[in-house]
């Protein structure tokens, strides 16, 4: 490999949204031959950045440099010209066609397919990268592992000389992961910049030559990988130690026991235990896809537990979900709120209904009347920005739907709250009420806040439990300095302890 | 070299901007329609005066088209409960059948009872056998998770066989020479016609049920669950709504409906059950529903405007000697045209230059 001038150059690089600067001041260089890994928590920056150079986001400032030479205006198109092409965390093939047919979705040279030709080049292309598949295959009937592949493939197959991955390993069993880090490195070693996106500090050791760190927004780190001396070194650099978001928490003394799990597993979870009581915030933390989902999903009744108990507000799951009261029991306030928390194309109205129904009925009549009463209500109450209750769910910004969500689970006077992602896309101001909010209602309730944020752990949770390939690796208060000082290694799978870490001290 | 693109409109259109799509598509199909006629070597203005005279150009027209708008509505009704809840009811046909096979029995059994306690009972019992027929798919789906579109389509076949069946067999009339149909119902077995016109009680039948069915879907807690249900299933899981149930129950409120119009079809048009009663108004229905965007106000309007047009095509068929399946072809070309005009609510179409 010669060094050679880099593929891209990003120079100042600045894009705001509102008062949140997404990315400020960053310049960076990807080179043919390399691997550059983008390592941040969630919320530092990354996706603007790759959106940036997928030519989705104009930056504000800043230049783009292709080969050397400025780009004016950097669009999706241009981004396709310059070869740049990206693998994202959900796969955009056509399920119910073959490997050979996705690979060379798009293609517009000629007007006759030939399937036989088809399938010739893209078995020449896998062999050429080291990406072994078998072309006739169905996507539908692939792992996920292969349906990377093939992901890659249909850049590769568009001569893409930067090739981006975000979060690549986050879908993939460890064995797929090795393999594609192999991949990674043959493309590398046939000239193409692989940029990769990450927040797993293992891999970007294993596999990066240059690693970029960014956080809040800004580049703070730019080295070689054979600069990073470990892994509690790399978790240093990324965490940092930031000024925490001011809030005012002053522990409650912990009242009686909401939620209680024992021995809680499935084909994902192992012998979960966790103690809720109110009065408490009991925070989840972990790399996405470590078992979260299973066990938010489960203690909120929409899965049954396989192995293992739960017990919510003193009844069995069984019991609980059987007959659960609408109100003074269980709020659930997910992640996606657009397919899961709201009907999007019905009006706010209708969405609060969505979980208090029960609260607006009278015999079978829904007095919907009183509904619209106390959506107007909760939209002042909550601050919500829309026309009016009228306006359908689609037309609220993010925020101001979470907002709405939030509203109306609050309204049901919950005792246990699960929380995911609660204050994911909000700006910063809606940030902090939401987290006083969350801090208001635990006088009465339990809050489970499962969150990828690590600032937002410890400023909210009086506990925080880690999770790793479905299970807790440890859970301390947030009183714990040392292990605190530990979380980013807990989620990388590094066990706790004090061997090797005596650099973060 | 130009390309053709699609667009999302950010903004859905205006009433005016849907309206204008509306009349394009009905000019749309008519056109099409004229050039059908001038391809058979028929005048397609005639054609088209003649439909338009047939259908709404005199009284006794009038009154044809409201005869043949009340089963229409019914059918139409049913299916609409049932694709809110995005469950697709293709099989308002065959719970049509198995209404008329019902009331039938009802009338042929219990013949002497008074009317004022046998067109109730036959009505009931149509509403039963037709919401049986509706239940089958509906637990079908959700214990076993086949697809309604299927299943309701095939019973269809099997419902008209049964009703079939039961004409050319048991239930045949011993003097009809040989012709399948059973005796005329007796006289407290008819529902009778409303004054001195031709249009039956069946209609008042029609405003009640739309009544019912518009406050049932607006202003109770289950009418709301069907609507937050059809929009967003996973909204419905997380919000506990009992999706199952819903299934079971729009499908029995489907499927009864759609029997009250089989009823009144054996009841007061044939006066007895014969298979000519099968005219295809529960596939007409599924227009009629999609027409009307599944309000029950408008599938009044809709459900009349498509019986004027069975009306009117029957006169062109008559006059111009066109072959009976241009009706259907017509239906077919509205709701086609509707349906890809209804792309450019949300989509429009930008011509670009190629780089």
């Amino acid at each position: 490999m010669t060094p050679s001038s880099p593929l891209i150059r990003l120079e100042s690089i600045r894009k705001t949204y509102g008062p949140v600067v997404a990315n400020d001041n960053i310049s960076l260089d990807f080179s043919a031959g390399k691997i550059t890994a983008l390592l941040g928590e969630n919320g530092a920056g990354k996706s603007t950045l790759m959106s940036i150079l997928a030519g989705r986001t104009q930056p504000d400032s800043g230049r783009i440099m292709i080969d050397g030479e400025l780009q004016k205006k950097f669009s999706t198109q241009a981004a396709i010209n310059a070869g740049i092409g990206m693998v994202y965390q959900h796969f955009q093939l056509v399920e119910a066609m073959t490997v050979a047919e996705n690979i060379y979705l798009g293609r517009h040279d000629r007007f006759w397919l030939s399937p036989k030709r088809m399938i010739r080049e893209a078995t020449e292309l896998g062999q050429r990268f080291g990406l072994q598949i078998d072309p006739s295959a169905r996507v539908d009937s692939l792992s996920m592992g292969e349906k990377q592949r093939v992901e890659i493939l249909k850049l590769l197959q568009r001569e893409c000389r930067i090739l981006i991955f975000d979060e690549p390993t986050a879908v993939l069993t460890p064995q797929e992961g090795e393999q594609l880090f192999e991949a990674m490195k043959f493309m590398a070693a046939q000239e193409k910049a692989v940029v990769f996106i990450s927040h797993k500090l293992s891999e970007v050791m294993a596999v990066a030559d240059d690693i970029a760190i960014l956080r809040k927004g800004a580049i703070v780190d730019d080295i070689a990988a054979s600069e990073v001396t470990s892994e509690a070194d790399l978790a240093r650099r990324m965490v940092g130690r930031d000024v925490l978001l001011h809030v005012d928490r002053t522990p409650l003394e912990p009242k009686q026991v909401f939620l209680e799990t024992d021995g809680l597993g499935d084909a994902v979870l192992k012998d979960i235990r966790i103690t809720l009581r109110q009065g408490e915030i009991l925070g989840i933390v972990g790399v996405a896809g470590n078992g979260q989902k299973q066990l938010v999903e489960t203690i909120c009744g929409l899965r049954p537990p396989e192995t293992g108990r739960v017990r919510i507000l003193g009844l069995e799951w069984n019991d609980f979900f059987r007959n659960m009261p609408w109100d003074a029991a269980l709020s659930y306030i997910p992640e996606d709120r657009q397919g899961l928390a709201t009907c999007l194309g019905l009006d706010l109205v209708d969405n609060v209904l969505l979980t208090t129904r029960q609260g607006f009925t009278t015999g079978p009549w829904l007095n919907r009347g009183k509904a619209e009463q106390k959506t107007r209500e909760l939209v002042g109450q909550f601050s919500i920005r829309t026309p009016g209750t009228g306006t359908t769910a689609a037309r609220l910004s993010g925020g101001n739907l979470q907002k709405m969500v939030l509203a109306r689970e609050f309204y049901r006077r919950p005792r246990v709250i699960v929380a995911e992602q609660p204050t994911q896309g909000l700006d910063i101001g809606a940030m902090e009420e939401v987290w006083t909010i969350l801090l208001k209602a635990r006088e009465r309730a339990g809050i489970l806040l499962v969150t990828g944020d690590l600032k937002e752990a410890i400023t909210l949770c009086d506990r925080i439990a880690v999770m790793f390939e479905g299970r807790i690796v440890d859970e301390f208060s947030t009183e714990d300095s040392e292990k605190l000082a530990q979380i980013g290694l807990m989620m990388a799978g590094v066990p706790s302890g004090r061997d090797g870490l005596s650099s973060l001290s | 070299m130009s390309v053709l693109q699609i667009k999302r409109r950010q903004e859905p259109l205006f009433i005016w901007g849907s309206c204008l799509i509306f009349l394009g598509a009905i000019v749309l199909s008519l056109g099409i329609s004229s050039l059908l006629l001038l391809i058979q070597d028929r005048p397609p203005i005639q054609g088209l005066v003649l439909l338009f005279q047939g259908a709404f150009g005199s009284r006794w027209a009038l009154e044809d088209c409201l005869v043949k708008a009340i089963p229409i509505f019914l059918c139409s009704l049913g299916v609409a409960i049932a694709f809110r809840l995005q469950v697709w009811n293709i099989g308002a046909e065959g719970q049509f059948a198995l209404g008329a096979v019902g009331a039938t029995w009802i009338a042929l059994n219990f013949g002497t009872l008074p009317a004022p306690l046998l067109i109730p009972l036959m009505l009931a019992t149509a509403g039963i056998f037709g919401g049986l027929w509706g239940l089958i798919p509906a637990v079908l789906k959700t214990r076993l998770r086949t697809n309604e579109i299927i299943t309701t389509l095939m019973l269809n076949y099997i419902a008209i066989l049964i009703l079939d069946y039961l004409v050319y067999g048991p239930w045949k009339d011993p003097v009809s020479f040989g012709f399948p149909m059973t005796e005329v119902f007796s006289d407290s077995a008819i529902v009778g016609s409303i004054g001195a016109t031709r249009i039956n009680w069946g209609l008042l039948l029609c405003v009640v049920f739309g009544v019912m069915v518009w406050v049932f879907l607006r202003f109770t807690r289950l009418g709301y669950e069907l609507k937050a249900s059809g929009e967003n299933i996973n909204a419905a899981r997380y919000a506990r709504l009992p999706y199952e149930r819903l299934v079971w129950l729009v499908m029995i409120l489907s499927g009864a409906l759609a029997g009250s119009a089989g009823f009144l079809e054996a009841s007061a048009s044939l006066n007895r059950l014969q298979p000519s009663i099968m005219v295809g108004y529960g596939y007409t229905a599924i227009v009629v529903a999609w027409l009307a965007r599944l309000n029950p106000l408008y599938i009044g309007i809709a459900s009349y405007l498509l019986a004027g047009l069975r009306v009117g095509v029957e006169h062109i068929q008559l006059d111009l000697q066109v072959p009976a399946a241009f009706g259907g072809i017509m239906e077919g070309l509205i709701l086609l045209t509707l349906l890809a005009g209804s792309f450019f609510n949300h989509y429009r179409l930008v011509i670009r230059r190629a780089p």
